[in-house]
Protein backbone atom coordinates (compact mmCIF):
# COMPACT_ATOMS: atom_id res chain seq x y z
CA UNK A 1 0.00 0.00 0.00
CA UNK A 2 1.42 3.31 -1.02
CA UNK A 3 1.77 6.26 1.32
CA UNK A 4 -1.20 8.29 0.07
CA UNK A 5 -3.56 5.38 0.62
CA UNK A 6 -2.03 4.85 4.05
CA UNK A 7 -2.63 8.48 5.01
CA UNK A 8 -6.18 8.27 3.65
CA UNK A 9 -6.82 5.20 5.76
CA UNK A 10 -5.41 7.00 8.79
CA UNK A 11 -7.54 10.09 8.45
CA UNK A 12 -10.82 8.93 6.90
CA UNK A 13 -10.93 5.37 8.35
CA UNK A 14 -11.62 3.77 5.00
CA UNK A 15 -10.80 0.28 6.24
CA UNK A 16 -13.57 -1.24 8.31
CA UNK A 17 -12.05 -2.92 11.35
CA UNK A 18 -13.88 -5.47 13.45
CA UNK A 19 -14.97 -4.10 16.87
CA UNK A 20 -13.46 -7.04 18.75
CA UNK A 21 -10.14 -6.33 17.07
CA UNK A 22 -10.41 -2.68 18.09
CA UNK A 23 -11.21 -3.70 21.64
CA UNK A 24 -8.05 -5.81 21.90
CA UNK A 25 -5.87 -3.15 20.25
CA UNK A 26 -7.19 -0.40 22.51
CA UNK A 27 -6.72 -2.70 25.51
CA UNK A 28 -3.08 -3.12 24.59
CA UNK A 29 -2.71 0.64 24.18
CA UNK A 30 -4.34 1.15 27.59
CA UNK A 31 -1.85 -1.23 29.21
CA UNK A 32 1.11 0.54 27.63
CA UNK A 33 -0.31 3.90 28.77
CA UNK A 34 -0.45 2.52 32.31
CA UNK A 35 3.15 1.36 31.97
CA UNK A 36 4.13 4.86 30.87
CA UNK A 37 2.29 6.42 33.80
CA UNK A 38 4.14 4.08 36.13
CA UNK A 39 7.43 5.00 34.50
CA UNK A 40 6.63 8.67 35.02
CA UNK A 41 5.15 8.74 38.50
CA UNK A 42 6.83 6.07 40.62
CA UNK A 43 9.54 7.09 43.03
CA UNK A 44 12.31 4.49 43.06
CA UNK A 45 14.15 2.94 40.09
CA UNK A 46 13.04 -0.54 41.18
CA UNK A 47 9.38 0.48 41.03
CA UNK A 48 9.83 2.15 37.67
CA UNK A 49 11.50 -0.88 36.12
CA UNK A 50 8.83 -3.09 37.68
CA UNK A 51 6.07 -0.99 36.12
CA UNK A 52 7.52 -0.58 32.65
CA UNK A 53 9.31 -3.85 32.15
CA UNK A 54 6.49 -6.17 33.09
CA UNK A 55 3.53 -4.38 31.54
CA UNK A 56 5.04 -3.76 28.12
CA UNK A 57 5.13 -7.37 26.78
CA UNK A 58 1.57 -7.85 28.01
CA UNK A 59 0.54 -4.72 26.12
CA UNK A 60 2.14 -5.95 22.94
CA UNK A 61 0.55 -9.38 23.39
CA UNK A 62 -2.97 -7.96 23.76
CA UNK A 63 -2.54 -5.64 20.77
CA UNK A 64 -1.19 -8.49 18.64
CA UNK A 65 -4.20 -10.65 19.56
CA UNK A 66 -6.41 -7.90 18.17
CA UNK A 67 -4.30 -7.59 15.03
CA UNK A 68 -4.41 -11.36 14.52
CA UNK A 69 -8.21 -11.28 14.64
CA UNK A 70 -8.24 -8.56 12.01
CA UNK A 71 -5.48 -9.67 9.66
CA UNK A 72 -5.84 -13.43 9.43
CA UNK A 73 -3.58 -16.44 9.73
CA UNK A 74 -0.51 -15.33 7.77
CA UNK A 75 -0.10 -12.13 9.74
CA UNK A 76 -1.07 -13.96 12.92
CA UNK A 77 1.84 -16.35 12.50
CA UNK A 78 4.27 -13.44 12.26
CA UNK A 79 2.66 -11.81 15.28
CA UNK A 80 3.04 -15.06 17.22
CA UNK A 81 6.75 -15.16 16.37
CA UNK A 82 7.19 -11.51 17.39
CA UNK A 83 5.27 -12.03 20.64
CA UNK A 84 7.33 -15.11 21.45
CA UNK A 85 10.55 -13.19 20.86
CA UNK A 86 9.38 -10.34 23.08
CA UNK A 87 8.04 -12.56 25.86
CA UNK A 88 11.17 -14.71 25.98
CA UNK A 89 13.67 -11.86 25.85
CA UNK A 90 12.12 -8.96 27.76
CA UNK A 91 11.79 -10.57 31.23
CA UNK A 92 15.37 -11.78 30.86
CA UNK A 93 16.53 -8.26 30.04
CA UNK A 94 14.57 -6.82 32.96
CA UNK A 95 16.09 -9.41 35.30
CA UNK A 96 19.59 -8.50 34.16
CA UNK A 97 18.74 -4.84 34.61
CA UNK A 98 17.48 -5.39 38.15
CA UNK A 99 20.64 -7.33 38.96
CA UNK A 100 22.88 -4.61 37.57
CA UNK A 101 20.89 -1.90 39.36
CA UNK A 102 21.16 -3.76 42.63
CA UNK A 103 24.93 -3.90 42.31
CA UNK A 104 25.22 -0.19 41.52
CA UNK A 105 25.30 2.44 44.21
CA UNK A 106 23.67 5.75 43.53
CA UNK A 107 26.87 7.67 44.19
CA UNK A 108 28.81 6.08 41.36
CA UNK A 109 25.95 5.52 39.00
CA UNK A 110 27.96 6.17 35.88
CA UNK A 111 30.25 3.25 36.76
CA UNK A 112 33.32 4.61 35.03
CA UNK A 113 33.49 8.38 35.19
CA UNK A 114 36.68 9.26 33.43
CA UNK A 115 36.14 13.00 33.67
CA UNK A 116 35.67 13.16 37.44
CA UNK A 117 38.88 11.52 38.62
CA UNK A 118 42.33 12.46 37.43
CA UNK A 119 41.29 14.69 34.52
CA UNK A 120 43.09 12.56 32.00
CA UNK A 121 46.24 12.17 34.05
CA UNK A 122 45.26 8.66 35.09
CA UNK A 123 47.43 5.94 33.49
CA UNK A 124 45.31 4.00 31.07
CA UNK B 1 -10.59 4.99 17.45
CA UNK B 2 -7.43 5.43 15.40
CA UNK B 3 -6.72 8.73 17.08
CA UNK B 4 -7.23 7.23 20.55
CA UNK B 5 -4.82 4.40 19.81
CA UNK B 6 -2.15 6.64 18.35
CA UNK B 7 -2.58 9.24 21.11
CA UNK B 8 -1.99 6.57 23.75
CA UNK B 9 1.11 5.36 21.97
CA UNK B 10 2.43 8.89 21.55
CA UNK B 11 1.84 9.53 25.25
CA UNK B 12 3.77 6.38 26.14
CA UNK B 13 6.60 7.36 23.83
CA UNK B 14 6.76 10.90 25.25
CA UNK B 15 6.82 9.53 28.80
CA UNK B 16 9.62 7.19 27.82
CA UNK B 17 11.57 10.05 26.23
CA UNK B 18 11.10 12.17 29.35
CA UNK B 19 12.41 9.37 31.53
CA UNK B 20 15.22 8.80 29.04
CA UNK B 21 16.35 12.42 29.31
CA UNK B 22 15.89 12.96 33.05
CA UNK B 23 16.33 9.47 34.44
CA UNK B 24 18.37 9.50 37.62
CA UNK B 25 20.05 6.15 36.97
CA UNK B 26 21.25 4.32 33.89
CA UNK B 27 18.68 1.58 34.51
CA UNK B 28 15.87 4.13 34.20
CA UNK B 29 17.21 5.24 30.85
CA UNK B 30 17.52 1.68 29.62
CA UNK B 31 13.99 0.72 30.63
CA UNK B 32 12.75 3.93 29.02
CA UNK B 33 14.40 2.88 25.77
CA UNK B 34 12.77 -0.51 26.15
CA UNK B 35 9.33 1.05 26.62
CA UNK B 36 9.99 3.29 23.63
CA UNK B 37 10.75 0.27 21.47
CA UNK B 38 7.68 -1.59 22.67
CA UNK B 39 5.50 1.42 21.93
CA UNK B 40 7.06 1.53 18.45
CA UNK B 41 6.21 -2.16 17.99
CA UNK B 42 2.64 -1.59 19.15
CA UNK B 43 2.40 1.36 16.75
CA UNK B 44 3.46 -0.94 13.91
CA UNK B 45 0.74 -3.39 14.95
CA UNK B 46 -1.88 -0.60 15.05
CA UNK B 47 -0.73 0.59 11.63
CA UNK B 48 -1.12 -2.94 10.26
CA UNK B 49 -4.65 -3.12 11.67
CA UNK B 50 -5.64 0.29 10.30
CA UNK B 51 -4.31 -0.16 6.79
CA UNK B 52 -4.93 -3.90 6.53
CA UNK B 53 -1.37 -4.30 5.29
CA UNK B 54 0.78 -6.89 7.01
CA UNK B 55 4.12 -6.23 5.36
CA UNK B 56 5.56 -4.21 8.26
CA UNK B 57 5.02 -7.05 10.72
CA UNK B 58 8.33 -8.57 9.66
CA UNK B 59 10.08 -5.77 11.50
CA UNK B 60 8.72 -6.77 14.90
CA UNK B 61 11.07 -9.68 15.54
CA UNK B 62 14.06 -7.58 14.54
CA UNK B 63 13.06 -4.73 16.86
CA UNK B 64 12.44 -7.11 19.77
CA UNK B 65 15.83 -8.79 19.45
CA UNK B 66 17.70 -5.51 18.95
CA UNK B 67 16.07 -4.10 22.10
CA UNK B 68 17.01 -7.20 24.07
CA UNK B 69 20.61 -7.01 22.86
CA UNK B 70 20.89 -3.34 23.78
CA UNK B 71 19.48 -3.92 27.27
CA UNK B 72 21.80 -6.84 27.95
CA UNK B 73 24.81 -4.87 26.73
CA UNK B 74 24.07 -1.91 29.00
CA UNK B 75 23.35 -4.22 31.94
CA UNK B 76 26.73 -5.91 31.52
CA UNK B 77 28.34 -2.48 31.24
CA UNK B 78 26.73 -1.42 34.52
CA UNK B 79 27.80 -4.62 36.23
CA UNK B 80 31.42 -4.83 35.21
CA UNK B 81 34.02 -4.77 37.97
CA UNK B 82 35.74 -1.56 38.84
Amino acid sequence: MIAAQRITALTAQTVAVHPVSWAFVLGGVAVIVLAAVGLLKLKTPYARIHAAGKASPVAFLIASVGASIELGWAAGARLVVASAALIITLPLAVHLLFRALHGTRAADDPPVDELREGHGSRPV
Amino acid sequence: MILIAYAGLVFAAMAAIYRLVTGPTIADRVIALDLLLVSLMTAIVVDAVVTGDAVLLNLLVVIAIIGFTATVAVARFMERPR
